[in-house]
C-alpha cells in the first residue's frame, strides 16, 4: 500500500476544526512543516582554527593518563586530577572560541570548518555518488557551540566533586572510573563537533560505550552489569535507526557531511520529493536513535536503571549532557523535518510524531516519578519527562524552546542528581526517603538541601525561574500553534508541568522537613569497596529488579545506632554552590533579553542549521480568548501552585497524610491500579520482558537445539554415514597414536594422490 | 629466490626446522621461522607497486615441473592478497607465542603445523593458477586437521572428522567446476590445457547463462562450505569447541576467509551471470546465517562456542556485502575479512589464555574475571567491542560498509548502484547491530563484569593464585589489539588499496545488471508499442549489452 495515501487521513486527523477547508491545509503546512525556502550558508573552512583538535586531545590524554594508572594499578589521586585539568582546559578552548569567533557567528551565521584528518574516505569515480568520505573534521555553528560550552564547563565542575565522591575508591576503581569519564567527554565532543554523520554516529556510541562502562562501575553487582547491558542494548535499537538514516542520507544526497547535506536540501526543489519514501523515512528513523538515546517512548526504560552507576555519573551524563544529544540530533537534523526536504505531509507527520512521542513521554515519566520512593530514581524519571519535553519542544516547530529546556535543565538537573548524592553520600547510600527526614536540620547538610530545594523549585519550573522561562517558551508555542493536535500536546504538558512540580516538593518536603529521621543505608556495614550507589538499590530488589543480598541485613536493624552522617566536604560544596549559582544564570538569556533586545540562546539557534526553528511562537496569540502571554503565565503558575500545595498537604503539612492515602489506595480495587501501576513503570519492562525477551530466548533456545541435534546430529551425520569408507582410511588417526610428522605427510600424499586421481577422472573426460 | 617464493618456502624449512630441533628448542624455531616469514612478507608488501590500480605482482613463472598437467607456477598477488598474507603472516607469530605454555604434548609437531599450514596458506593466496591454489587450499586441511585431532579437547576425533569430511567435500565441490572450467576451456581453443585464472575468468564469463549458473552453484557451493554458510556451518563452532588455542586462531583468523577469497577471485569473476542468478539465494542463506546464529550465540555457555557461532554470523554480513555487487559492499566484504581476523583471533586468544588458567570455557562455572585479571578483561572487551562494532575500531568501518553496500544495492535509489539486495536486506542484516550486542554483552557480563565465579578447585590459593597477562600472553595479543585500533582510526590506507580490487569484482555485474535494466525497458516499450520492430529492439539490448 502506498504510504502516502495515510497523509490526507492523518492530516484530517490533525486539525478536524479545518479539515473541510482546503486552504486550511495549506496554511498550517505553510505555518507548520514548510518553513520556506532553506537558507544554509557554506560553511567557511578555516584551518586557523586547527587549535580547537586539543578541545578533544585534552580529554583524550586524561583517558590514556588514567588508563595507564589503571593497568599499572597505580593508586592514587592523580586521575581525577588530570580529568578536571583536562576538562578545564577543553572548557577554558571552548570560552575562547566563543569570544573570537562567536561574534562572527552571529553577525554572518557562517559555520566553521576545520578539516582535521582523513577517516574512512575512498572514491571509484568522479562524479557524484562515487565517493564515500566521512573525515575527523569538525563543523562548528550555533547549537554545536553551546553545546561545547556547556558540556565543558559542567563536565569540569562535576569531575571535581566526583574526586570528592569517589574518594573511597581510590584503592579500587578511581582511575577506571576517570578514565571513563574523561573518554565520555571526548566521545560527546566528537558528537557534537563532528562535520559529518558518521562522526556523530561514533560519538554517539562512544558515549554509549562510557555510559555501560560508568553503569556498570559497581562491576561485582549483578544489577549493575544487568543495567548497563540494558542500557547499551536499548541504544543499539536506536543506533539501527541512526545507521539505516545515515544510509538513506548518503542514498539521496550523495554525501553524509551537514554542509554539503544543507547545501544540497536548499538546492532541492519541495516538489523535487513529493513520494519520495526514501527521503520519508529519514525522519523517523532518526526519531528512532533520539528515542534510544534520550530515553524516549518505547526506549525510555534504560534511563531508571542506569541509575546503579555512581551518581556524579548520573549526573553528568544520565542528566545533563548524553541524554540530551538526541536533541542535539534532533536540532541538527532539523532541515530534514521541513516541506523541502521531504514534502510537506511528511514533514508535518514526522513533526507530529515528534511531538506525540516527547509530549506522551514527559507525561507517563511524571507519572512514574510520583511513585518512587528512591529519591535518585525520582530524578531519573523526572529527566525522562524533561527531554520528553524537549522533543516535544522540537515537534511543535521551536527548536529554541527545546535547546533553551535543554541548557536550563542541564544546570538544575545537575544539580538535583549532585544533591541526591551529597545525600547518599552522608547517608551511607540510604536512598529511600522514607527512611530520611529532617535533613534540613542535620548539621553539615543545610547547604545541600537549600541546593535541593532550589533544583526543585527549577524542577517545577516555578515562576521566574531559568526552567520556567524555557518550558514556556515550549508551550506557548504549542498552545498557539493553528494545528489542533500540536494545541493538545500544549494542554498534555501543562498537566504535566503540575505533575512534576507535586513529585518535585515531594521529594523535597520529605527529605528536609519534619523531625530528623536517619535510617542510614547498607553501606555502614558495606566495609568494602563497593562505593556508595551499590548498596542504595534496596528499594530495586523490593520492585522486583535484580536483588542482592548485603542490602538485606542493613535496613531497620541498625537503625541510627551510632551513626554520624558524613557531611559533604569541600570540593562538593564547591561545586554545589558554583552549579546553584548556574542554574540561576541559565535564566540570564531571559531576563537580559529586554535590555540586550535579543536572547542569547536563541541567537545560537537562529546561527544553526535549527535556524529555521528558532522562533518562539506568534507575537500576538492569543489562548482561551486572551492574551497568549498572560494567559500562559496564570496556567502554568497555576498548576505549579496547584502541584505544590497538593505536595505540601500530603508530605510537609501532614506527613502521614500521604502513605495513609495511598494504603487507602492499595486497598480500592478500583484505585489499586494507580499508585502500583505508578510505582512499579506502569509494567513496562515486565511486558517488554514478556512481550520479546521471553519469546526471543525460547526461540533462541529452540534454534540452538536444532542447529545442535537436528542439523549437526541428524542430518550431517546421516549424511556423514555415505561415504563411510572415508572415515576407515582414517580409523588409525582415532587412536591418536601416530606419529604428528609421519601423519601428516600421509595426510599429504593422500590428498596429492587424490587430486591426481581427481584430474585424470575429470581432464580424461574433455 | 624471490620473495613471493620465499614466503611459501620460509615455513616450510621452517617446519622442517622444528621437527629436526624437535622438543623444547622447536619453539624458538618456530617462533623466528614465523617471524622471518612476517619479515619477508613485510618486504613483499614494501615492494608491492600496485597498491592503487588492483594489478597483480610479481606473476611470476619458471618452475614448469606442473606443466605437464596444464598447472603453471605462476605466483603473484594483488592487493587484497598482500592485506592476507600479511594478516596471516602477522597471526602466526601470535599463534606460536600464545601456545608456549598451552602445548606441552609433542610440541615440534605443533610447531611444525603451524608452519606447514602457513606455507600452504601463502600458496593459495599467491597462486595465479587455479590448480596451485587448490594445492594450497587443501593442503591447510592437512596441519590443520591434525592440529584439532592430536592436540584438541576432549572430543577432537570427531571434530576432526567432521572438519575433515566437511572441507573435503566442500573442496571437491569446487574443484568439479573448476576442472570443467579447464577442460571446456582446452576443448574450445583445442590449445593446451591450462588453469590460469586469467583465461579460465575470460573464459568462464563467455560462457552460456545456465552453463555459468552451474560453474558458479559449484565454485561457491564448495566455498560456502568454508565460509561457512548455514547450514553447512556446524562442523565450525565443532572445530573450534575443540581446536587447541593456536588452531582456533588460524581456523577463524586465516582458514575460513580462504572460503571468502575464493568467492572473491574465483567464483564472482569466473561466472558472474550464475552469481547474479543465485545472488538472492545466497543472500537469504546469509541472513538465515546471520538472524539465526546471533540467536544460537545468545544462549550459549561454552564461550567457545559462542564466538564460533559469531564467526558464521559475521562471515554471513560479509559474504552478504559481496553479493550487493557494489564497490561500497564488497570493499566492506573484503575489509570484514582482515577485521574479523583481529578481533575474533583476539577473543579465541582470550578465551585460550583463560582456558590454561581455568580448565573450562563455561560461563556458567567461570565468570567475573575482571577482579583477578583485570589486564586480560582490557584485550577481551577491546576485541569483543571490535567484534560488535563499535565506531573507532575496525569492526566499525567494515560493517558500516557491508551494510551499506547491501542497503543501495537496489536499481532504485539514486545511488547508482544497480543490485539485487535493498533496503529490506539491510534491514534484516542490519539486526545484527543490535542482536550482536545482545550476545556479546551478555558474553561480558557473565564473563568479564559481575561477581567473581571460579572453578571450586582453581583460584583461592587451593592450588595456586590465578595470575593476570604474563608479558608473552601480552605480546601475542598487542598487535592484534593495535590492529583493531589502528584500522578503526586510519582504515584509509586499506580502504584505497581494496578499492580497485571491489571495482573490479564489481565490473562484470554492473554490465550484467544494465544489459538485463536495458532488456527490460526494451521489453516495456515494445508491449506498449506491438509490432515488429519491438523484437528487433530487444535483441540489440541485449547484444549491445552483453560481456565481450
Amino acid at each position: 500500500m502506498d504510504p502516502s495515501a495515510l497523509v490526507p487521513v492523518v492530516l484530517a486527523m490533525a486539525d478536524g476544526a479545518h479539515a473541510a477547508a482546503g486552504d486550511g491545509h495549506a496554511q498550517h503546512a505553510a505555518a507548520y512543516a514548510d518553513v520556506g525556502a532553506l537558507p544554509y550558508a557554506k560553511a567557511g573552512v578555516d584551518a586557523g582554527y586547527s587549535w580547537l583538535k586539543w578541545m578533544l586531545l585534552a580529554p583524550l590524554a586524561s583517558v590514556v593518563l588514567c588508563g595507564a594508572f589503571a593497568l599499572l594499578k597505580v593508586k592514587g589521586r592523580w586521575p581525577a586530577v588530570f580529568t578536571v585539568t583536562s576538562f578545564a582546559i577543553a572548557a577554558a578552548l571552548a570560552v575562547h572560541l566563543y569570544r573570537e569567533w562567536g561574534p562572527g557567528l552571529f553577525e554572518t551565521g557562517m559555520p566553521l570548518a576545520v578539516p582535521l584528518a582523513d577517516w574512512i574516505t575512498f572514491s571509484w569515480g568522479d562524479g557524484p555518488f562515487q565517493s564515500f568520505t566521512a573525515n575527523f573534521g569538525l563543523y562548528v555553528d550555533g547549537i554545536t557551540l553551546l553545546w561545547m560550552l556547556f558540556v565543558t564547563v559542567l563536565a569540569t565542575l562535576i569531575a571535581l566533586y566526583a574526586s570528592e565522591y569517589m574518594e573511597s575508591d581510590v584503592k579500587a576503581g578511581y582511575a577506571r572510573f576517570f578514565f571513563a569519564v574523561s573518554l565520555f567527554v571526548a566521545s560527546m565532543l566528537v558528537l557534537v563537533m563532528s562535520d559529518n554523520l558518521i562522526g556523530l554516529y561514533m560519538g554517539w556510541e562512544g558515549v554509549g560505550l562510557c555510559s555501560y562502562m560508568l553503569i556498570g562501575y559497581y562491576a561485582k553487582q549483578v544489577g549493575a552489569t544487568a543495567a548497563a547491558k540494558k542500557a547499551f542494548i536499548m541504544n543499539r535499537i536506536g543506533d539501527l535507526g541512526l545507521a539505516l538514516a545515515v544510509f538513506l542520507i548518503w542514498t539521496n544526497y550523495g554525501t553524509v557531511q551537514y554542509d554539503g547535506l544543507f547545501q544540497a536540501i536548499s538546492s532541492t526543489g519541495s516538489e523535487a520529493v513529493q513520494g519520495s519514501w526514501t527521503k520519508a523515512a529519514i525522519p523517523f528513523l532518526l526519531l528512532l536513535a533520539v528515542c534510544g538515546k534520550s530515553a524516549q517512548g518505547p526506549l525510555f526504560t534504560w534511563l531508571p536503571d542506569a541509575m546503579w552507576g555512581p551518581t556524579p555519573v548520573s549526573a553528568l551524563i544520565h542528566a545533563a549532557t548524553m541524554v540530551t544529544a538526541g536533541i542535539y540530533l534532533l536540532a541538527r537534523m532539523a532541515p530534514f523535518y521541513t516541506a523541502q526536504a521531504i514534502g510537506a505531509e511528511w514533514a508535518e507527520t514526522a513533526l507530529l510524531t515528534v511531538g506525540w512521542i516527547g509530549c506522551a513521554t514527559a507525561f507517563i515519566g511524571a507519572t512514574i516519578a510520583c511513585g518512587q520512593f528512591d529519591y535518585k530514581r525520582v530524578f531519573a524519571y523526572s529527566t525522562i519527562s524533561s527531554l520528553g519535553y524537549m522533543v516535544m519542544g522540537l515537534g511543535v516547530g521551536t527548536a529554541f524552546g527545546g535547546v533553551y529546556y535543554v541548557f536550563t535543565h542541564a544546570w538544575f538537573k545537575a544539580l538535583l542528581f549532585l544533591t541526591a548524592g551529597a545525600v547518599m553520600h552522608g547517608m551511607a547510600g540510604q536512598v529511600d526517603f522514607r527512611k530520611l527526614g529532617g535533613l534540613m536540620k542535620v548539621p553539615g547538610f543545610r547547604l545541600t538541601m537549600a541546593c535541593m530545594l532550589l533544583g526543585c523549585l527549577y524542577l517545577a519550573t516555578a515562576p521566574f525561574s531559568a526552567a520556567a522561562l524555557s518550558k514556556d517558551i515550549i508551550l506557548y508555542q504549542a498552545l498557539t500553534s493553528p494545528v489542533e493536535q500540536v494545541r493538545w500536546m500544549g494542554w498534555l504538558g501543562l498537566a504535566t508541568a503540575g505533575i512534576t512540580a507535586y513529585y518535585a516538593f515531594r521529594v523535597w518536603f520529605r527529605l528536609a522537613l519534619g523531625p530528623v529521621h536517619i535510617e542510614p543505608g547498607p553501606d555502614q556495614h558495606g566495609h568494602d569497596d563497593h562505593g556508595h550507589d551499590d548498596h542504595g538499590h534496596a528499594a530495586h530488589a523490593a520492585h522486583g529488579h535484580a536483588a542482592h543480598a548485603p542490602a538485606a541485613h542493613g535496613h531497620g536493624t541498625h537503625a541510627g545506632h551510632g551513626f554520624h552522617p558524613h557531611a559533604p566536604g569541600l570540593r562538593i560544596s564547591l561545586v554545589l554552590s558554583l552549579i546553584a549559582v548556574g542554574s540561576v544564570l541559565a535564566g540570564l538569556p531571559s531576563y537580559l533579553e529586554k535590555s540586550n533586545g535579543f536572547n542569547w540562546i536563541q541567537r545560537f539557534v537562529e546561527r544553526s542549521s535549527a535556524g529555521i526553528r528558532a522562533t518562539a511562537g506568534p507575537e500576538h496569540a492569543e489562548i482561551l480568548g486572551r492574551d497568549a502571554h498572560g494567559a500562559l503565565f496564570v496556567l502554568a503558575t497555576g498548576v505549579v501552585v496547584v502541584g505544590f500545595l497538593i505536595a505540601w498537604l500530603l508530605h510537609a503539612a501532614n506527613r502521614g497524610l500521604g502513605d495513609r492515602l495511598r494504603a487507602s489506595m492499595l486497598q480500592t480495587p478500583g484505585l489499586k491500579w494507580l499508585p502500583l501501576g505508578s510505582e512499579h513503570g506502569w509494567y513496562v519492562d515486565g511486558i517488554y520482558h514478556v512481550l520479546f525477551g521471553v519469546p526471543a530466548w525460547l526461540g533462541a533456545q529452540v534454534l540452538a537445539t536444532v542447529d545442535r541435534f537436528v542439523v549437526d546430529g541428524v542430518v550431517v551425520n546421516a549424511v556423514g554415514r555415505i561415504p563411510g569408507w572415508f572415515a576407515r582410511v582414517f580409523q588409525p588417526l582415532y587412536t591418536g597414536t601416530v606419529q604428528g610428522h609421519a601423519l601428516s605427510m600421509a595426510g599429504g600424499i593422500a590428498l596429492i594422490v587424490g587430486w591426481v586421481i581427481w584430474w585424470w577422472l575429470s581432464g580424461g573426460a574433455s | 629466490m624471490t620473495l613471493a617464493a620465499l614466503l611459501i618456502v620460509l615455513p616450510l624449512v621452517g617446519a622442517l626446522a622444528c621437527l629436526a630441533a624437535g622438543g623444547r628448542a622447536s619453539k624458538a624455531v618456530g617462533l623466528v621461522a614465523s617471524l622471518a616469514t612476517l619479515g619477508v612478507a613485510i618486504a613483499f608488501a614494501a615492494g608491492f607497486p600496485n597498491w592503487t590500480d588492483g594489478g597483480v605482482w610479481p606473476n611470476e613463472s619458471g618452475w614448469k615441473v606442473f606443466s605437464a598437467f596444464g598447472v603453471d607456477f605462476l605466483l603473484g598477488a594483488d592487493s587484497v592478497g598482500v592485506l592476507l598474507i600479511l594478516l596471516t603472516a602477522l597471526l602466526m607469530p601470535c599463534c606460536m607465542l600464545v601456545s608456549f605454555s598451552a602445548i606441552t604434548h609433542r610440541p615440534a609437531g605443533f610447531y611444525a603445523q603451524f608452519l606447514f599450514m602457513e606455507a600452504a596458506v601463502m600458496l593459495a593466496f599467491l597462486a595465479r593458477d587455479v590448480i596451485l591454489f587448490y594445492i594450497g587450499y587443501e593442503f591447510t586441511l592437512v596441519p590443520l586437521f591434525l592440529i584439532v585431532a592430536i592436540w584438541g579437547g576432549q572430543e577432537r576425533r570427531v571434530a576432526a572428522i567432521k572438519l575433515w569430511v566437511f572441507s573435503f567435500v566442500g573442496s571437491v565441490i569446487s574443484l568439479l567446476g573448476f576442472v570443467y572450467l579447464g577442460a571446456a576451456h582446452a576443448a574450445q581453443t583445442g590449445g593446451p590445457i591450462t588453469f590460469g585464472i586469467d583465461e579460465l575468468t575470460k573464459f568462464g564469463q563467455s560462457l552460456p547463462a545456465d552453463v555459468q549458473w552451474w560453474v558458479f552453484l559449484s565454485i561457491m557451493g564448495g566455498f560456502a562450505v568454508k565460509v561457512p554458510f548455514v547450514p553447512v556451518h556446524s562442523w565450525l563452532p565443532l572445530a573450534h569447541g575443540e581446536a587447541p588455542t593456536a588452531g582456533s586462531v588460524v581456523l577463524a583468523g586465516i582458514v575460513i576467509k580462504i572460503g571468502q577469497y575464493g568467492a572473491l577471485r574465483f567464483a564472482f569473476p569466473m561466472a558472474p551471470e550464475g552469481g547474479l542468478a543465485l545472488a538472492s539465494t545466497f543472500a537469504a542463506l546469509a541472513l538465515v546465517g546471520i538472524i539465526a546464529m546471533s540467536l544460537v550465540c545468545w544462549v550459549q555457555n561454552d564461550v567457545k562456542r559462542l564466538v564460533a557461532y559469531s564467526s558464521v554470523a559475521h562471515m554471513g554480513l560479509a559474504l552478504l556485502a559481496m553479493f550487493a555487487f557494489n564497490v561500497v559492499g564488497i570493499e566492506g566484504g573484503i575489509l570484514y575479512m582482515v577485521n574479523h581476523g583481529l578481533s575474533t583471533a583476539g577473543m579465541f586468544m582470550c578465551i585460550g589464555i583463560m582456558y590454561e588458567r581455568y580448565h573450562t570455557k563455561d560461563m556458567e562455572v567461570v565468570g567475573g574475571l575482571m577482579q583477578r585479571m583485570p589486564v586480560w578483561s582490557v584485550f577481551m572487551v577491546l576485541f569483543a567491542m571490535a567484534s560488535l562494532a563499535l565506531p573507532g575500531l575496525n569492526g566499525f568501518v567494515s560493517e558500516f560498509l557491508c551494510l551499506m553496500g547491501v542497503y543501495t544495492a537496489d536499481a532504485g535509489m539514486r545511488t547508482g548502484f544497480p543490485g539485487v539486495l535493498g533496503p529490506w536486506y539491510a534491514l534484516l542484516a542490519g539486526t545484527a547491530l543490535v542482536l550482536g550486542a545482545l550476545y556479546i554483552l551478555r558474553m561480558l557480563q557473565k564473563f568479564v563484569f559481575g561477581p567473581l565465579r571460579e572453578p571450586a578447585h582453581e583460584g583461592h590459593g587451593h592450588h595456586h593464585e590465578v595470575r593476570d597477562l604474563n608479558g608473552r600472553e601480552i605480546l601475542s595479543m598487542l598487535p592484534l589489539a593495535a590492529g583493531c585500533i589502528v584500522i578503526g582510526l586510519w582504515p584509509k590506507p586499506l580502504l584505497v588499496a581494496i578499492e580497485p580490487v571491489a571495482a573490479q569484482v564489481a565490473a562484470p555485474y554492473v554490465k550484467l545488471i544494465e544489459r538485463d535494466a536495458a532488456k527490460r525497458a526494451a521489453d516495456a516499450e515494445a508491449e506498449a508499442a506491438p509490432g515488429p520492430s519491438a523484437t528487433t529492439a530487444s535483441a540489440a539490448a541485449t547484444a549491445t549489452g552483453a560481456i565481450e
